[in-house]
């Protein structure tokens, strides 16, 4: 991988990068040509049948389209699984009414769970991964850009947050959801006197009483807390160490969580005092009344956002704009930021549906909250297989 | 003369209709054996090849699959590491359950066998009543039984025996949980092997042996137990082999303590591309529990047949 790659490959430095070059879409555009000459063959991102041209002219009309979109997602994303009434009419219903067809879901647990599966062979309409693995999904060579002039709501959003999803010059992403990673802690049990930090999760004195995520993301956190250069791009060494590190602390874990929802009930039971959490847990520790504090880590807050991708071979093209105009619209952004506190690119979302210590907590009302230095982007981890090599290690060892 | 060529005819058409016969009923297996092997080769032999040659680098599916053949991931797993630790501790933990389950489950089948006379089907049924209930539903039935705040601890805390906020922390997820919950699922499958090969014991021996003046004891020790013994080992290979590559109870309730060599196999398949290696904890497996079958299997033969 050379500089240049290294720049596309993380979304921050490449706005950074833009902001600085004081470049627009042309220069982007450019610069994807270049890349693009640079890895022949490299995995054919943006080489789909249709990822070249983004135009309309020789598609069929939704009408002619088959229907029956296959939204391959997170659990409670639209399924049915947290709110069955509410994310139906919510999240699609206004696809349901227009198009009259009804997406069916596979669920994924996790990103890398979800891109295991379409790396192996498995195609569907859209997908909702996370920012820092946008690169995978196009270098795989699967995803095609979105039209934006077919969402009607795609002036509405947040234009900091959609540049995370260009990747290669083009819109590759449809950036909806955004978050945190931090610690969440009991306040009635854990000592919110010292500084926030990660270490929190490290802490021998909580032992038993600590929950991890139930993925690589740890190696990332663990190195962030040892102090790392790059959590995002460790050395062989780093990546060593941080795994001894883990391995040292794994005894002090009563369990790693699979589903967010797992771990805010073990949270509101007491049988876990401090966890890695995403804000939906914060938010339903205020609803349930409990003293609890969603910890500012001294070593950074990392931020998160997701967002909806198309199928090269999709033959609903018009569907799946719509379905992800559904998804882009205030109402669906009401609804994410009611329901699971997460923050939406919608800026023209009313944020009074969210109680107000959440809004200022979550940093809602704040455009800049998930920029540095403000926040840590979750970014694109280039060696994840070696990523994922220590962390099968810390598991099994 | 005439009647010898009669009787040699005879036995020669005999003959002939019997190669006839044996002729179709071949042809009858290999029909109807067709289907079953089919699916075997398609489904199972056909995979396990395709392990195989993943395992070794002969085939790869991502772009990361380094394309080579060569023993390397083979060598990395079996010069030990974390991978062949974790082996042993799963084989460790089967062990402990599997043979948990049987001792709890050879009194049930005793009693089913040799101590009901009436309903004893009835009985065998509400043994595996439980299976109607789904397994997940039953796993995490024990979340809320095992839990800082659950059954056993709320109890403990109600009884005074423990302070509120001293509950019993390796209930659940722990090692002690996932061997506790594989024995209970276990228990009512293993005792119907136990059940069977009691029940099809010829009583007479038991007689005899009063007869001879063997008390209770002396008749189970030398007469029941050793007849039984081949239910016994089936038994406990029921519980040993899928154990040993379990992974959702674990998942469930074993915490970062309970973790098996099955949930790395998943982890590895599901959770990136490290498939080459997956392939050869998989296969490693395979191979462990054939083995197993192979020896086993023959232990198994020879006592039904001194039996």
């Amino acid at each position: 991988m050379n500089d240049l790659d290294r720049i596309l490959a993380q979304r921050l430095d490449r706005r950074r990068f833009f902001r600085l070059a004081g470049l627009g879409g042309v220069s982007a555009a450019v610069l994807a040509a270049c890349r693009k000459a640079e890895t022949t063959g490299g995995g054919g991102g943006g080489g789909g049948p249709t990822g070249a041209t983004g135009g309309t002219t020789t598609r069929p009309s939704i009408e002619q389209e088959p229907g029956g979109l296959q939204v391959f997602d997170w659990s409670g994303y639209g399924n049915g699984d947290y709110y069955p009434d509410k994310e139906r009419q919510f999240l699609w219903g206004q696809y349901a009414s227009e198009t009259g067809d009804e997406p069916s879901f596979v669920l994924f647990e996790n990103d890398d769970a979800g891109f295991t599966e379409v790396a192996a062979g498995a195609r569907y309409d859209v997908v909702h991964p996370c920012g820092y693995r946008y690169q995978d999904w196009v270098d795989l060579g699967v995803m095609q850009p979105w039209d934006p002039s077919l969402i009607s709501n795609f002036s509405s959003l947040n234009p900091g947050l959609l540049e995370s999803g260009v990747i290669d010059g083009q819109q590759y992403f449809i950036p909806v959801d955004w978050g945190f990673i931090a610690p969440l802690v009991n306040a009635d049990r854990v000592d919110t006197s010292e500084e926030d930090t990660f270490g929190v999760l490290f802490d021998d004195r909580y032992e038993g009483k600590i929950s991890w995520v139930d993925t690589l993301n740890m190696m990332y956190i663990g190195g962030l807390f040892l102090g790392v250069a790059d959590p995002f791009n460790m050395t062989d060494a780093e990546l060593a160490d941080t795994r001894d590190f883990l391995i040292s602390k794994k005894h002090l874990v009563k369990f790693l969580w699979n589903q967010s929802y797992d771990f805010w009930l073990a949270f509101q039971k007491e049988e876990v005092w401090a966890g890695y959490a995403w804000p939906d847990t914060v938010g339903y520790a205020e609803a349930d009344g409990m003293n609890y504090h969603y910890m500012k880590p001294k070593e950074g807050r990392v931020s998160w956002v997701c967002g909806f991708g198309l199928f090269a071979d999709s033959e609903n093209y018009h569907h799946a704009h719509e379905y992800v105009d559904s998804w882009t619209s205030t109402q669906a952004a009401e609804f994410l930021l009611a329901y699971y506190y997460y923050g939406h690119t919608n800026i023209e979302a009313d944020l009074s549906v969210v109680p107000p210590g959440l809004v200022d907590a979550l940093g809602l009302d704040d455009p800049t909250v998930l920029d540095p230095p403000n926040a840590i982007p979750e970014s694109y981890i280039a060696r994840r297989d070696v990523y994922a090599q220590y962390w099968g290690e810390v598991l099994a060892a | 003369m005439a009647e010898e060529t009669e009787a040699a005819a005879a036995t020669l058409g005999a003959g002939a209709s019997g190669k006839t016969w044996r002729r179709r009923d071949r042809g009858a297996t290999a029909g109807l054996l067709s289907g079953p092997l089919l699916w075997l080769i398609l489904f199972f032999v056909a995979p396990v090849l395709f392990i195989a040659a993943y395992s070794v680098g002969a085939v790869g599916i991502f772009p990361t699959d380094a394309g080579v053949v060569s023993l390397e991931a083979w060598r990395r797993f079996l010069g030990g590491g974390v991978y062949m630790s974790l082996f042993w501790k799963s084989i460790r933990m089967s062990l402990t359950v599997s043979i948990a389950v049987v001792l709890l489950a050879y009194p049930v089948g005793y009693f089913l066998a040799l101590g009901v006379r009436k309903r004893k089907y009835v009985l065998l049924l509400l043994i595996i009543a439980p299976f109607l209930t789904s397994y997940l539903l039953r796993v995490l039935a024990w979340k809320v039984i095992l839990g800082d705040a659950g059954v056993l601890n709320s109890f403990l805390s109600w009884s005074h025996v423990r302070g509120p906020d001293e509950p019993i922390t390796w209930l659940l997820y722990s090692q002690f949980a996932v061997m506790l919950v594989l024995a209970y699922v276990w228990v009512p499958f293993v005792a119907l092997p136990i059940f069977v090969s009691l029940d099809n014991m010829d009583r007479s021996y038991l007689e005899a042996a009063g007869d001879l003046g063997a008390g209770r004891l002396r008749t189970f020790v030398r007469v029941t137990l050793p007849l039984s013994l081949p239910g016994v080992v089936a038994a406990f290979l029921f519980v040993f082999i899928p154990t040993i590559g379990e992974f959702v109870t674990p998942l469930l309730v074993g915490g970062t303590s309970g973790y098996m060599y099955g949930n790395a196999i998943q982890d590895l398949f599901t959770r990136g591309t490290a498939w080459q290696t997956g392939s050869v904890l998989a296969l490693f497996l395979l191979g462990v529990v054939a083995v197993l079958m192979a020896l086993f299997g023959r232990f198994l033969q020879a006592r039904s047949v001194t039996a």
